[in-house]
């Protein structure tokens, strides 16, 4: 019997429901059917009247009906109050569609993290440091002696005698060293400051990526096999390389590495300083008196370190002639990328 | 560095190697050239011109129009020189000539009405000098039309070299083709001396004392006697030209070449000036104030090396020499110093000064203490043979302790297990040799290598290993094509953030990246802001000490361009000093922690044809809060409380604390701050400290069984007195109902006349469900119907419908 009076009451509610037009005749609907007094209502107050055995059954179909009855009825009332304009357009598939947003991350996140998924697939960690250092780890530690004229390779904001903004993103290899035994291999990328008067070509602080591995066997060939690897993944495979010997006071031997300017092809533009090649990053074999600092036996272990600067890799490949842009954050600007 | 390739050609045999050869090689093995000036190019189109003709301009005083006559053809000409006249041999530039100076292409123009076809030139606008006072005139013999590279001997190829710190060596043009006769195995030509020395004895002219040994650990000296001053003769002019430098006289100009020549720093001091005809090296003890030959006076600290004769100081050691006894165009007798002096102190000194000149810049990385004898004796022959000078019988060279050869061993080994490659013994012999190292043979493997001592950079073996690999080339090293890799854990200490990062994407949020340098009134505004002691401008002399401030120059900026709906987010360090403490002596005195913002403002959705327009407001931001802390497993850890709390920042602000520790903290902006930045829309931020959120431990995921049995819900909607809380009813719901209750929502709130003033309407909806069974009705509803009761009991509320 009860069944069969809610079969019927489903029945009436999807007739009543085609024919509400109007946020009042859903109201009524609403009163008539979810009400105190209303149908549903009154349907399981007779639910005590069926026998022991059916009564799950029946409960279980009546929560359905009122479930289904309560979210049709909602969201017509949803769609009374906010869309009375669609009820009386036809539809018209051209409408624009709504306006949804992803948000993008900073174009120098975004080249670091391509970097940064290149060598964790060779098999490097990712490390971080701070950027207030000391002198220690930022110069002294990395080979860097006081009254040095290598100091000058790095203009440098201090905050006091024995403290500093980190010139470069090495005083991470420091501490990394510092922690723990080898065989370390890692990358560490991270902020750097450098004490230069803001142009399009120099700003006062720029982003680093810097690597290091130390082990038994580890090679200069290595190096040059691995940031080569590198190069290829990163920048394609249609370019020459060539590696210079450079000097940094962490690294003995040093080398810069060059690749085919991609602008001209190698025959020489204003971006090459007409020379056809383009520096990309600068590398070497970790200096014994780095692994001095750090209690290492530097008969024993051999390292290799190299850096590059996010900035530079992200104007070279997107085209970016100002690196003031990077930091002025126009919003126009972040949503390019 | 300017280095002049035809000067290098007087120490090295480089015929038939290209000058681009040359510079590849140099680049190649750590001496990178900067730029090449190729004269012959550069110079290609000037020739020798004749005026066979010279005319006043009919339009102009100044000017006169000349004819001129490329052995060929004649030209007319516009010329403005006061010294142009009819007779003379000139430096022509025809049409189509690239003028050096200027960078400028020679075109046919009209000059006040009269035509000209080319140009007679200057010095200056050949950018072999200065002098602009009037043409050049050019020997009367020199042939019309000959290029002008071959009457001048501009056929020189200039290289600018950047040559670095650990490279003193390099500084000079024996230096550098000491690198080129090791790069093409050639063989060094060293100037041989012979001195020509006259009867007196220069123990009888002057003396020297040295009184710090520790920081002038050699000097050399030569007296040379009855000099006249002149002008250099020309081929010492047009070397110094070569490189940029301006002659001034024959003591100055050799003193300079010689530097040039072979790197040692040379000083003449007149010796008639020099009171007690001594030289006593010193350093200062007291502050003490010095005026240089360039008439400046300087305060110097004490410590500092000078060179003093018996009454008073007469030079700054290594840097400058003093007005006192400069050289004048009547001195006669000088006393030649070369000396080595400590890097270090030269250096302190220099910086000090401010003062960096060509000797400072040589002293400070390291002279050669081996050739200062070499490099006096070098200048006193040449004071002989072109200022008329004689030498003094004999030297003063003042070295009480020698500075001696270092011995290294090399193993032949350690070399291949340094560069993965065997180079070979023989190899390895002949680069060192050429670069001037010493070698004997100890055994198979190694190698006992004497260091000479313009090398100071090679102090061990992996230094001579470096030597032999730029020489070698590093390009013939091979590039091994795989690597090992050790089989340890891998750590990503980024990869927290990336994951936020990714988030804030997904909620429709832009990563802005600051310049975390700022203007003291910005830092100051949220912490104990760190002074940078030496800032590039005021802009940017103090450290950010939260994301806010810097979030907030960057909605101003984009509000100035038009952009004004921001979604923006940052994440970055800040830095605040602790509390007592005014500077960084220590990792003790400040904290340096890795922030988060979120940063809403402007209009959440335009007008559109589906939606009217709507400007962010405060539950946007702590939806955006919440969904993120949801997505991170932190909504249960997480008890936010959101009311108007003392806060100078945020006007009505939610705060997200964790065990008592403050984590988060934002809401709307203040507008007295907002006025501080030229807002005037409302700015929504979330500051998060990342440190402390990476500090908590989040429970690790498990999975919980789908619900397989229905969820049965109930909506009520009452009338309350407008001051009742949502968080208040919902507490009462949430406490008083039965275990089978599971969510509580609000889904409809609305004020109007017929629920009577200061009353407002609250639905809820109720969700019940047990994971183990179906609900029945009756327990659904017995509290369903209890909870009906006491909300409108508790809240003397009155339900609806
Ligand atoms: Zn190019």
């Amino acid at each position: 019997m009860l069944t069969k009076k809610i079969e019927q009451t489903k029945k009436d509610f999807t007739t009543e429901f085609t024919n509400v037009e109007n946020s009042s005749d859903l109201e009524k609907i609403r009163i008539k059917y979810l009400g105190r007094n209303g149908t549903i209502s009154e349907l399981f107050d007779r639910l005590k009247e069926a026998d022991k055995k059916d009564k799950p059954l029946i409960g279980k179909n009546l929560n359905l009906l009122r479930n289904e009855i309560t979210s049709q009825i909602n969201e017509a009332k949803s769609s009374f109050s906010k869309q009375r304009k669609s009820e009386t357009q036809s539809l018209d598939l051209t409408l624009p569609g709504k306006k949804y947003q992803i948000g993008s991350r900073h174009i120098l996140t975004q080249t670091l993290d391509e970097i940064k998924s290149i060598f964790k697939s060779m098999g490097f960690s990712v490390h971080e440091g701070p950027e207030l250092e000391s002198d220690y780890n930022n110069f002294e530690a990395l080979n860097f002696p006081e009254d040095h004229p290598a100091r000058d390779m790095q203009d440098t904001f201090f905050i006091s005698e024995d403290f500093l903004l980190r010139t470069h993103t090495s005083p991470v290899q420091i501490r990394l060293m510092n922690k723990m035994q080898p065989p370390v291999r890692a990358i560490m990328p991270g902020r750097v400051y450098r004490n230069e008067a803001v142009s399009a070509r120099s700003y006062c602080m720029f982003h680093q990526v810097e690597g290091l591995y130390v082990d038994t066997d580890v090679t200069f060939a290595e190096l040059k096999g691995t940031l080569v690897s590198f190069a290829h993944q990163f920048y394609g495979e249609d370019f020459e390389y060539r590696f210079r010997p450079s000097f940094f006071p962490f690294t003995e031997p040093s080398a810069e590495m060059d690749i085919t300017c991609f602008i001209c092809k190698g025959s020489g533009c204003k971006i090459c300083k007409y020379s056809g090649w383009l520096e990309i990053l600068g590398c070497g074999m970790v200096d014994p008196n780095v692994f001095k600092c750090v209690h290492y036996d530097s008969e024993k272990y051999i390292g290799y370190a190299f850096g590059m600067g996010i900035e530079r890799i992200a104007m070279l490949k997107y085209g970016i002639t100002d690196i003031r842009v990077f930091f002025e954050n126009d919003f126009r600007f972040l949503k390019q990328f | 560095m300017k280095i002049s390739l035809n000067w290098l050609k007087q120490y090295i045999d480089l015929e038939g190697i290209s000058s681009k050869d040359i510079v590849h090689k140099l680049t190649m093995s750590g001496l990178e050239v900067e730029e090449v000036i190729d004269q012959n190019k550069l110079f290609e189109k000037f020739v020798v011109g004749f005026v066979t003709d010279k005319e006043k301009h009919p339009n102009a005083d100044r000017l006169s129009v000349c004819k001129v006559s490329d052995g060929s053809e004649t030209f007319q000409v516009i010329c403005g020189a006061p010294n142009v006249e009819r007779g003379q041999k000139v430096v022509f530039a025809p049409i189509g000539t690239l003028i050096p100076n200027g960078n400028f292409k020679i075109k046919k123009t009209k000059i006040r009405g009269v035509e000209s076809h080319g140009m007679i030139c200057a010095e200056d606008e050949l950018g072999v000098s200065e002098d602009h006072s009037g043409i050049m005139v050019l020997d009367a013999d020199s042939e019309e039309g000959t290029p002008i590279t071959k009457v001048l001997g501009l056929n020189d190829v200039i290289m600018e070299i950047a040559v670095t710190p650990n490279r003193p060596d390099a500084l000079s043009h024996i230096g550098v083709a000491r690198d080129l006769a090791a790069l093409f195995n050639k063989k060094l030509k060293i100037h041989e001396l012979s001195l020509d020395e006259s009867n007196d004895d220069i123990n009888s002219l002057a003396s020297i004392k040295i009184e710090d040994e520790l920081n002038c650990p050699r000097y050399s000296s030569r007296v040379v006697t009855d000099i006249k001053i002149e002008e250099s003769p020309d081929w010492l002019k047009h070397r110094l030209k070569s490189i940029g430098l301006r002659p001034i006289n024959n003591i100055v100009d050799i003193t300079n070449f010689v530097m040039h020549e072979c790197g040692q720093p040379l000083h003449a001091f007149d010796l008639d000036r020099l009171n007690g005809k001594i030289i006593i090296i010193k350093s200062t003890k007291t502050k003490t104030r010095f005026t240089t030959l360039d008439s400046k006076e300087r305060e110097l600290a004490p410590g500092t090396l000078m060179i003093c004769d018996a009454e008073k100081d007469v030079a700054i050691a290594g840097v400058m020499g003093g007005e006192n006894s400069e050289i004048y165009d009547d001195t006669k007798n000088v006393l030649i110093e070369s000396a080595y002096f400590n890097p270090s102190s030269i250096r302190k000194t220099s910086k000090h000064l401010q003062l960096s000149t060509d000797a400072s810049y040589r002293f400070e990385r390291g002279t050669d203490p081996g050739n200062t004898m070499y490099a006096a004796e070098r200048t006193a022959q040449l004071l002989m043979e072109i200022a008329g000078g004689k030498i003094a019988k004999g030297s003063i060279d003042i070295y009480p302790k020698i500075i001696k050869e270092l011995e290294l061993k090399l193993r032949l080994s350690r070399v291949s297990k340094i560069l993965g490659f065997d180079v070979s013994k023989e190899n390895t012999i002949t680069i060192l040799t050429d670069l001037g190292f010493t070698i004997d043979e100890i055994s198979d493997d190694e190698l006992n290598v004497t260091v000479p001592t313009f090398r100071p950079d090679v102090e061990r073996e992996v230094d001579l290993i470096e030597e032999i690999a730029r020489i070698f080339g590093y390009d013939n090293i091979p590039t091994i094509p795989k690597i090992s890799i050790p089989l340890g854990a891998k750590q990503d200490e980024t990869s927290f953030t990336d994951h936020l990062k990714e988030y804030a994407n997904s909620l429709g949020l832009f990563e802005m990246i600051n310049n975390p340098l700022q203007l003291e009134s910005l830092a100051k505004l949220t912490g104990r802001a760190i002074l940078v002691s030496n800032p590039q401008s005021m802009d940017m002399a103090y450290l950010r000490t939260s994301l806010l401030s810097g979030a907030l120059s960057v909605v101003s900026r984009n509000l100035n361009k038009g952009e004004k709906n921001l979604e923006l987010f940052e994440i970055g360090n800040v830095f605040n000093l602790y509390k007592g403490k005014n500077t960084v002596n220590s990792f003790d005195d400040y904290v340096e922690d890795e922030q988060f913002i979120f940063v809403l403002t402007g209009k959440k959705t335009e007008r559109e044809w589906y939606s009217e327009e709507k400007d962010y407001d405060f539950f946007d931001l702590k939806g955006i809060v919440n969904t993120f802390m949801e997505k991170i497993s932190l909504d249960n850890v997480l008890n936010d409380s959101y009311y108007t709390i003392d806060n100078s920042i945020y006007d009505y602000c939610f705060t997200g604390n964790i065990k008592d520790q403050l984590i988060g903290l934002g809401g709307k902006v203040k507008s007295s701050v907002l006025k501080q930045f030229d807002i005037d829309q409302d700015v929504f931020c979330f500051e998060m400290n990342l440190g402390k959120l990476k500090e908590i431990t989040v429970p690790e995921k498990s999975y919980n069984e789908l619900l397989k049995y229905p969820k049965v819900v109930r909506d009520f909607a009452f009338i309350f007195d407008k001051a009742i809380k949502f968080e208040e009813v919902q507490n009462l719901i949430q406490k008083k109902g039965s275990k089978l209750l599971k969510d509580v929502k609000v889904f409809d709130i609305f004020e109007s006349i017929d629920l009577g003033k200061d009353k407002k309407s609250m639905a809820f909806q109720l969700e019940y469900f047990d994971e183990e069974r179906t609900l029945t009705e009756e327990e659904v509803e017995k509290d369903f119907s209890n909870l009906i009761k006491l909300v409108s009991k508790g809240f003397n509320a009155k339900l609806r419908g």
